[in-house]
């Protein structure tokens, strides 16, 4: 089967015993790989109300048939779990090598369940995985524990994928890390391996995959390579890597401020993108098979010093350690990226789990008698105590590591009001009163608010944004009208395909040059299919409502798609000011968007639905 | 008349790091015609092969309160307003 190694390596740690399974051409049709493999594996191997951080729940590393040809990052890896912090489905991709250093073991997947007594990791290489000791590393940091394991490895060439002291200590968002430089950030994949007492995973292997028409995927990688080097649209990403969104998300007023009470920066010119190169870019990275290079390399010295071995802050963590807390340091916001790197948290996560903080302390509702310390908006040293607070759940650390759902639903005191999150995943660093179609995206994905589950308004702002899906009409981003069509496609081509491909989604943004007609290409020049672009939307359509089944059967449905209630409130300043997201429009674009679906009024999909989409 | 362009995060290889222009025009295209004079290169970069407004990157007119996209070249743009050219933003 091309593309693909034909089986996957289960491994359960409660008996110490690993398995082999295969992995069928009509399956792989179907769901494709990565999110689209483990979403199904989730649905199968889990029931109703079971614990996310129970042995009998699955962590899930897919590949995509794309991880064989090295191409924009299609070497990584979709990580899949029952999210610890929305009890729904949870997934992260997470870029690096991981993807192709598992087909080079010969599997498509890794799924690992049960529980081990004991710290292990695990060792896999050609056909072959070792459960091995791994107390020696329980309790070391990321960069400790790949040394580690590094130093006692003959084959320098594997790759260790692990996780931080977060992770062991069950932070509901920590995440797991691939070579210091690779995040799943999102849905607290960490916490579920650390359920585990795994540490780490250490992987390599030379066996080829196939590919059906090489000479084509030569000739379709030479033509997007060339488009993205040449036709300036990934120019200023090349230049300014992501940081190029601080200072215009701050000009449209959309970027998340003092925890989203506002959408203006005083201090932006300290901290937008040419600021950062000014002060600590030291250079840049590429992933595998990108000629963009949109990665940075940071580097900080005296008062906050941080080495260029982690990822550079990215927008999100810019945004997320910077305005939201009113921090306008550049060398602060490193050193707080290094210190969540190191712990292996999400940066989106703790930045908000830390405003919230910040805006309880503003209120009166936790002082300096709960946490020890006076929390001040901007201040660094708060910023750095909190993260080491919550990543190694000490003292009130303990109650925000659950993430400000339940911290807020915990402390009460109208404290719900200021606790953004969607379905209990915090906000990301777009406020969507500014861009109308995120706001919808945030409320219906299955993950919770997730700004990598839709393409963002800004893209559309142009006739003939993406004629292949049928966007030909300029839309606003601040207009309602058109977007529950536009958001529904977006999160099934953009939001799903590419993780189930497992493709990074930045060349895919228009007016960039991956269009879903040439990743169709792709697609089939790699596996021999005839797939079309129609038959990648009714693919990626299938795994949005397996997903929306697994949540329904969680008990989720309409009252759960919603917005933060302080997104009603308008925006008094900036260049989205005015602006607010009422109830009554989400309700109205949720009519439409659940009819478009083909789900139940209720959110729900219809029979007909699930019986066109073959999940009967 | 007097129009304030400003750069963000765009085209400070071609501007030099400089990030603010002044240029005395009433529509965004003939803005750009006079923003070419002072930053040679800039109209084949920001306009699109078909003279449009290239989609990598977004015009934002100021005035005011007021801040909207300029849709097309034909925008007027009045005395004393801000232009801002920025980047697609991208998130990440």
């Amino acid at each position: 089967m091309n593309g693909y190694q034909g089986k996957f390596l289960r491994v359960n740690l409660s008996d110490r015993k690993t398995y082999e399974e295969p992995v069928d051409e009509a399956f792989a049709k179907k769901y494709i790989g990565g999110v689209g493999f483990g979403i199904r594996w989730l649905y199968d191997e889990l029931q109703k109300g079971d614990d996310p951080l129970s042995p009998k729940a699955p962590l899930i590393f897919a590949t995509g048939p794309l991880a064989s040809i090295n191409f924009l990052g299609s070497t990584g890896i979709s990580i899949t779990v029952k999210s610890p912090l929305t009890g729904l489905v949870g997934d992260s991709d997470m870029r690096g090598r991981m993807g192709s250093s598992l087909k080079g073991c010969g599997y498509d997947a890794l799924v690992i369940e049960g529980k081990s007594d004991q710290p292990v990791y695990l060792k896999i290489s050609e056909g072959s995985c070792q459960i091995l000791d791994g107390s020696q590393l329980w309790g070391k940091d990321i960069r400790q524990a790949q040394e580690a394991i590094l130093s006692d490895s003959k084959n320098k060439n594997m790759l260790v994928t692990s996780i931080g002291v977060a992770g062991e200590k069950l932070v509901k968002y920590a995440n797991i890390n691939c070579e210091l430089q690779f995040f799943a950030g999102r849905t607290g994949t960490g916490a579920v391996m650390g359920s585990k007492k795994l540490k780490a995973i250490v992987s390599g292997g030379n066996l080829k995959t196939s590919v059906a028409d090489m000479e084509k995927v030569r000739r379709l990688m030479k033509e997007i390579s060339s488009k993205i080097k040449t036709d300036g649209t990934c120019d200023t990403l090349s230049k300014y890597g992501t940081w190029n969104s601080t200072g215009p998300a701050n000009l449209n007023g959309i970027l998340p401020t003092k925890n989203f009470q506002t959408t203006t920066f005083s201090e932006i010119s300290k901290i937008d993108g040419d600021a950062m190169l000014n002060t600590i870019y030291a250079g840049k990275r590429t992933c595998p098979g990108c000629p963009i290079g949109c990665r940075r390399v940071v580097k900080g010295e005296t008062p906050y010093p941080f080495s260029t071995e982690f990822e550079g802050p990215q927008y999100e963590t810019v945004a997320s350690m910077g305005p939201l807390l009113l921090n306008g340091d550049p060398y602060a916001i490193g050193k707080a990226n290094e210190l969540c790197n190191l712990y292996g948290v999400d940066t989106i996560s703790m930045g908000a789990t830390i405003a919230f903080a910040m805006e309880c302390f503003e209120k009166g509702v936790l002082t300096e008698k709960d946490l020890g310390f006076k929390l001040k908006w901007g201040d660094p040293e708060g910023i750095f105590k909190m993260i080491e607070l919550i990543s190694l759940r000490e003292g009130l650390g303990d109650l925000l590591a659950e993430g400000v759902k339940k911290t807020s639903e915990k402390i009460g005191k109208g404290s719900e009001q200021w606790a953004m999150h969607v379905k209990g995943l915090e906000v990301p660093m777009h406020d969507p009163r500014g861009k109308k179609g995120m706001g919808l995206a945030y409320a219906t994905s299955f993950k919770g608010a997730d700004h990598e589950s839709s393409m963002h308004d800004e893209a559309f702002q142009r006739e003939n944004a993406l004629t292949e899906l049928g966007f030909t009409v300029l839309m606003d981003r601040k207009q309602y009208e058109g977007k529950s069509a536009l958001v529904r496609s977006l999160q099934e081509y953009w939001g799903v395909m590419a993780d189930a491909a497992t493709i990074c989604k930045f060349p895919m943004i228009p007016p960039r040059p991956l269009k879903p007609g040439l990743l169709v290409e792709l697609l089939n020049a790699v596996t021999g299919w005839n797939f079309t672009v129609e038959d990648l939307l009714t693919t990626g359509e299938r795994i949005f409502n397996l997903a929306r089944m697994f949540n329904a059967r969680e008990g989720m449905n309409r009252r759960d798609d919603q917005l933060p209630k302080r997104f009603e409130e308008a925006l008094e300043e900036g260049g989205s000011r005015g602006e607010s997201y009422p109830k009554k429009e989400l309700e109205r674009l949720l009519d439409e968007y659940y009819k478009i679906r083909g789900w139940t009024p209720d959110g729900i999909p219809t029979s007909e639905t699930l019986k066109r989409l073959g999940l009967n | 008349m007097a129009i304030t362009v400003k750069f963000l995060s765009a085209f400070q290889d071609l501007t030099q790091g400089k990030k603010i222009f002044f240029v005395d025009q009433d529509r965004l295209s003939k803005i750009i015609v006079d923003l070419e004079r002072q930053i040679p290169g800039l109209k084949a970069k920001l306009l699109d092969q078909e003279g449009k407004i290239h989609p990598a990157y977004q015009v934002i007119h100021i005035k005011g309160d007021i801040q909207e996209l300029c849709k097309s070249l034909d925008c007027p743009i009045g005395d004393g307003d801000e232009i801002v050219i920025i980047p697609l933003i991208s998130g990440g």
